[in-house]
């Protein structure tokens, strides 16, 4: 089974696995960051469209949401990568891959936004109207900043999902965490030490973001009572 | 060569490609809906270090992505002499990994039957296994049966993740495929629309669950 003078080199060699991983990590952290701001942008305005007046508009996000949550977010990926190559854009994988996990996520995250504003009682709105506040006013003032609080654990819960979803432009050669182990375990051959701390590093980084999403929401709900 | 002349040259290859997408989803499912009720009667349980390893199971699933997870059962365990092929290393994987959600899931279900109708059965004499059977079980399916649709979903698109264990599934097929005939944009395209043929009327089916359970 496993000698032990392997796994003493095994060892000696974990400096060197956990700088590699941990360089990989912050690109990790950093298309996590960037796909996060680009789906909460247009995922916020997703949640607009499908929660206006304007049928088209519902309808035209509502596709969007159908075509996006019905397809393997790593076919997504391909088809962006080599999409974009097509119509003769040259992107860098790390771009693709935010643009890819952006408009993907848009689609989870807008249906996040779109139940937290609707779980905010009708009456706070119209009270609002009736003391001659605009539609935009009373959604700015009285329904988002409430919506926000609710929206954290799903958002929360996003973030951990796209987490680990990036591992999966290791596939698009994206340098980020997973894909440096893949180069590690090519080269060194710890295939078991690397990937376990792997998946150590990976799970660190989830609970981190669950821990301080829900210091978050208890710290914006110390704020309400006062 | 068009998207029509592609399907021709392909579509056998392909659609034996989707069946073992299929089956890969069913099987990993299965076993997601076998360990998954094991780990939620395990945190329901009153031992407390029955409790503790279910949570940590759980935790650990949710925490790390899927890939990582493919990657430690098939090269890992091969390292130490424990030989799957990919396709099952894939089943198994993905199923381990549904389970940590499906835990979750049977948890809200049981939980949201009113614990008052279990001593009102069991006021009036039913043993416990009756009172599963009769009363919590039929209410806890139903909840529970929206949210396992879900599920199935997620799995179905997540097989294409075992394509980077070289799985034999659609997204490895069309992998191939493109090297073959150098048309990777129009094969990825004509791939996503056969995960969407096979994951959109399931998503139907989930919401139409879902406004039932509403009512």
């Amino acid at each position: 089974m496993v000698d032990s003078s392997a796994f003493g080199k095994a060892l000696e060699m974990l400096p060197y696995f956990l700088n590699v991983l941990g360089v990989g990590a912050l690109t990790t952290v950093g298309l996590t960051l960037a796909a996060f701001v680009v789906a909460a942008v247009l995922g916020f305005c997703l949640a607009l469209m499908r929660l206006s007046r304007h049928r088209t508009l519902g309808f035209l996000a509502s596709c969007y949401l159908e075509i996006f949550r019905n397809i393997p977010i790593l076919t997504q990926l391909f088809i962006l990568y080599f999409g974009l190559t097509y119509i003769g854009i040259t992107l860098p994988a790390v771009g693709a891959a935010i643009i890819g996990f952006g408009l993907n996520g848009a689609a989870i995250l807008s249906e996040v936004f779109r139940s937290s504003i609707k779980t905010i009682d009708k009456g706070q709105a119209e009270a609002a109207y009736s003391i001659g506040m605009t539609r935009s006013m009373a959604m700015r003032i009285i329904v988002l900043p409430q919506a926000f609080k609710i929206s954290i654990p799903g958002m929360a819960n996003f973030a951990i999902g796209l987490l680990k979803d990036t591992s999966l432009a290791s596939a698009a050669a994206v340098p980020e965490m997973t894909f440096k182990a893949k180069m590690l375990v090519s080269e060194t051959y710890q295939t078991n030490l690397i990937y376990f701390l792997l998946a150590i590093i990976y799970l660190a980084l989830s609970l981190f973001i669950a821990y301080w999403a829900s210091r978050t929401e208890r710290r914006l709900k110390v704020v309400k009572e006062n | 060569m068009g998207y029509g002349e592609l399907w021709d040259a392909t579509h056998v290859e392909l659609l034996a490609a989707a069946l073992a997408t299929l089956q890969m989803a069913i099987g990993a499912l299965v076993i997601g809906l076998i360990v998954g009720l094991v780990l939620a009667l395990a945190r329901r349980s009153s031992s407390a270090p029955l409790r503790r390893a279910a949570s940590i199971y759980i935790e650990v699933f949710r925490g790390t992505p899927a890939l990582v997870q493919l990657f430690i059962i098939y090269f890992s365990l091969t390292a130490v002499g424990i030989e799957f092929s990919s396709f099952v290393a894939a089943i198994i994987g993905l199923g381990l990994n549904a389970a940590a959600y499906l835990a979750e899931i049977y948890r809200a279900g049981l939980e949201a039957v009113p614990k008052g109708q279990m001593e009102a059965a069991k006021a009036i004499g039913m043993p416990r296994v009756q009172v599963m059977r009769w009363v919590v079980l039929p209410q806890a399916i139903r909840i529970v049966l929206a949210p396992i649709g879900n599920v199935a979903i997620s799995l179905l698109k997540d097989t294409s993740v075992a394509s980077l264990i070289a799985a034999p599934d659609l997204m490895l097929r069309a992998q191939d495929l493109s090297a073959v005939y150098f048309m990777p944009l129009e094969t990825y395209i004509l791939v996503g629309a056969m995960y969407f043929a096979l994951c959109f009327p399931l998503s139907l089916g989930v919401r139409l669950l879902e406004r039932k359970g509403k009512r």
